[in-house]
């Protein structure tokens, strides 16, 4: 317990149990809550036009949750968390539309369909790692767009329109529809970091970072590092599946479009930036690559207006990759931990703030 | 005081009055991303047609004319029209990309905002929430049957591939085109998807010949095509198959990245062409385009006057809504244009008609076969597809 449990100077943890506790003061406790009353008032702060892009960090945040389970705490890299998004938004979709059950239901079942696909995909890694890996979870990528694109069941790729909902006697519209999505994505992305945070405090996720730093030696420790791969692939996509059933029902329509290869490289982007295995930088990640998408897209169609280019040279179109590739590869360079060390840093000081030491 | 409440007021009746005296017409497309070669010069044309319309006075209010990059990004799209619709209520949207357009169909429906995509997939103006979107010119599937038609008018029981983007746009027109080449007495072979990525397509027209296939019908863009056309040139097949395909496989496009490889290849549209310059719409392409001191590149693609026809037909629907231009006035407006009271701005080949039950504009098309210099001439005069009413009754 430390000294006091209004302010952390030390660390004065003894044993387990109190390394194992969530929060170590009452500061952190009341930090959550204001932060959480800040996130509730939000949308009354903030211009009306920014809460659709809100909403959408929000869901990215979903799934970089999982994916820092898969790739941040266990070490598998995963090329195809949208291809999983996909599975949960197409499995929600069939839910709500061919089962008419409500939301509620149809978005849990979805983050169970992409648990189980997940499981099913995460087989290989019980053989491949690194690269081989990539690649494996690349192909399911490519597979789930084939697979959909040739389904009559799943619209062969083509929309499949979303019921529209209702709760509490408040029907989502079109004028209410990113505040009341917001209000529905907010406490999902909460209870799942909560759940992401408990998780991870478990025997199975100190085996998934024992079998992440070493799977040999976490072998040789009684660990199954086979299960916890698998594991780590179960929640992984469970948290993809939220992720997708939550986007088809944003997006008031599931097109397979939306779960491509570029959307995985766009979740991978967010959890390298924003710090892997961490959960402030699964946050920070999506803020960062939205942030970066909506300024580079206005920074590109402002130079394609402009003709200073050689004619044929469509530099405005390379320019939103370009930004992507260049943001990981400088993360990757200067700061691998990510915008999550920032965020530590600053904690830091304030912590030791006004003293110098 | 007094004098200060009374300038507030005046102030306010001052920014009301200009309020009434302006109305926005929005456009979200790709200007850049993928497609955005056929984007970009959409945008110009709706973008200078507008100015165009400020210049004549065409309407009795000025138009702001918006002009939004959603990236090929099905969420930009959404982002756009929630912004425009939601919060500066503009009257009528015009679209883009098939994913997106079908994704915001359900919420065209609900705003009830007449929209326009440039998109002619079929399936948006199909049951359910059809009765706000409107396709300007004939449909991919109608341009692939009136396709089907030329090939068994020429040799009932032929050998036709279907070459088709990996996509709801490529993919769709596929139902109705089996259904005629049936009805047509044609033997549909193979149906191959091929995407933006087929760098060499040796093996998939190998396969085409060894099936005796002779008509290859595509539906996809022209970069994909060009591709095709380049390998079937080396392979020697250009005069053993016949290569032919919808309205955004061809035009300029196709020639510019074929080169000679694209002789011979036959395109079905519904617009006028640059080098058609005695029709009186292509003249006003030039002249709008001369004015807007666009690239003679811009200019000369089918894609440019596209987006000239779709603003057209939005501000003449504004025109003939009446004096204050709401949605509900542009559907109205739209929604007259039949019989005597057809448009005709003159870039399509035949007038642009819609009522409340047909929502296809332009519904005539022609065949075009690309010349030696890389020039489409027409093969037939404005017609209909017959066969596409059996197979795809509109309703």
């Amino acid at each position: 317990m430390p000294a006091s449990r209004f302010t952390q100077t030390g660390n004065y943890r003894v044993r387990y149990q109190q390394d194992q506790t969530i929060f170590a003061t009452y500061a952190e406790q009341a930090s959550l809550i204001v932060g959480v009353l800040l996130l509730l008032a939000l949308p009354l702060l903030i211009p009306k036009t920014m809460l659709r892009d809100v909403d959408m960090i929000m869901i990215f945040a979903v799934a970089v949750l999982g994916l820092n389970v898969t790739t941040g705490y266990t070490g598998l890299i995963n090329i195809g968390q949208a291809a999983f998004m996909g599975v949960g938004a197409y499995a929600t979709a069939l839910a709500a539309t061919r089962l008419n059950l409500p939301f509620f239901l149809a978005i849990p079942l979805g983050g169970l369909a992409g648990a189980l696909v997940g499981t099913f995909v995460g087989l290989p890694s019980l053989r491949l790692k690194y690269l081989y890996l990539a690649v494996a979870t690349l192909a399911f990528q490519i597979i789930f767009e084939w697979t959909v694109g040739h389904s009559p069941l799943l619209a062969q790729g083509g929309a499949i329109s979303m019921p529209t909902v209702q709760i509490f006697g408040i029907r989502d519209t079109f004028l209410n529809h990113n505040m009341f999505w917001y209000y529905i994505i907010l406490p999902v992305l909460v209870a799942m970091a909560l759940l992401w945070r408990n998780v991870l405090r478990t025997r199975h996720g100190r085996s998934m970072i024992a079998v992440r730093d070493n799977d040999r030696a976490a072998a040789a420790m009684g660990i199954n590092p086979g299960t916890a791969k698998l594991t780590a692939f179960m929640i992984g996509s469970f948290y993809a599946g939220i992720a997708g059933g939550l986007f088809a029902y944003f997006q008031k329509a599931v097109v397979i479009e939306d779960y491509g290869l570029h959307t995985s490289v766009q979740l991978l982007a967010m959890a390298i930036v924003g710090g892997l295995g961490s959960l402030p930088g699964s946050f920070l990640g999506p803020i960062f690559i939205v942030a970066l998408d909506r300024f580079m897209g206005s920074a590109s169609s402002w130079l394609g207006e402009k003709d200073i280019f050689p004619q044929g040279i469509d530099v405005a179109t390379a320019m939103r990759p370009l930004a992507f590739g260049l943001a990981i590869m400088l993360f990757l360079m200067f700061e691998p931990r990510g915008l999550a060390n920032w965020w530590r840093l600053v904690r830091m000081y304030f912590k030791k703030w006004p003293y110098k030491f | 005081m007094k004098k200060l409440l009374a300038l507030t007021a005046l102030v306010s009746l001052a920014s009301f009055a200009t309020a009434q005296k302006a109305t926005t017409l929005v456009w979200s497309g790709a200007i850049t991303g993928p497609t955005s070669d056929a984007g970009s010069s959409y945008a110009a044309g709706v973008e200078d047609y507008c100015k165009y319309a400020n210049s004549q006075k065409m309407l009795t209010v000025t138009l702001n004319c918006v002009v939004r990059d959603d990236q090929y990004n099905n969420a930009n799209t959404q982002r756009i029209f929630e912004e425009f619709v939601g919060s500066q209520n503009v009257p009528v949207f015009l679209g883009y990309a098939t994913g997106a357009m079908l994704q915001i169909k359900g919420v065209v429906q609900e705003t009830k905002i007449p929209t326009l995509p440039a998109s002619y997939h079929i399936g948006l103006i199909d049951p359910p929430n059809n009765q706000y979107m409107f396709l300007p010119v004939s449909s991919y599937s109608e341009n692939m049957v009136a396709l089907l038609e030329w090939v068994a008018k020429k040799e009932r029981g032929a050998k036709v591939a279907l070459v088709v983007n990996p996509s709801p746009f490529g993919r769709d027109p596929v139902v109705d085109a089996r259904k005629a080449a049936t009805r047509l007495g044609l033997n549909i072979t193979d149906v191959q998807e091929v995407g933006g990525n087929n760098l060499d397509n040796t093996a998939l027209l190998k396969r085409l010949e060894s099936q005796g296939v002779k008509y290859v019908i595509n539906q996809n863009t022209a970069g994909p095509v060009a591709n095709i056309l380049k390998d079937a040139k080396r392979l020697n097949l250009l005069g053993k198959m016949q290569f032919m395909g919808a309205h955004y496989t061809g035009g300029e496009d196709l020639t510019k990245l074929a080169g000679d490889a694209a002789k011979g290849f036959i395109w079905a549209t519904s617009y006028y062409l640059y080098d058609e310059g005695d029709r009186p719409g292509i003249q006003l392409v030039k002249k709008i385009g001369a004015q807007a001191g666009r690239k003679i590149d811009t200019i000369r693609s089918v894609h440019y006057t596209s987006g000239m026809l779709a603003a057209a037909i939005a501000i003449e629907a504004m025109k003939r809504g009446g004096k204050d231009i709401t949605a509900a006035s542009v559907y109205k407006g739209l929604t007259s244009m039949n019989g005597s009271r057809a448009f005709n701005p003159g870039f399509s080949v035949g007038p642009v008609t819609f009522s409340a039950k047909d929502h296809v504009g332009a519904e005539s098309l022609r065949l075009l076969e690309a010349d030696a210099t890389g020039n489409f001439k027409a093969i037939t005069g404005a017609q209909r597809s017959r066969m596409f009413q059996l197979v795809h009754p509109l309703k």
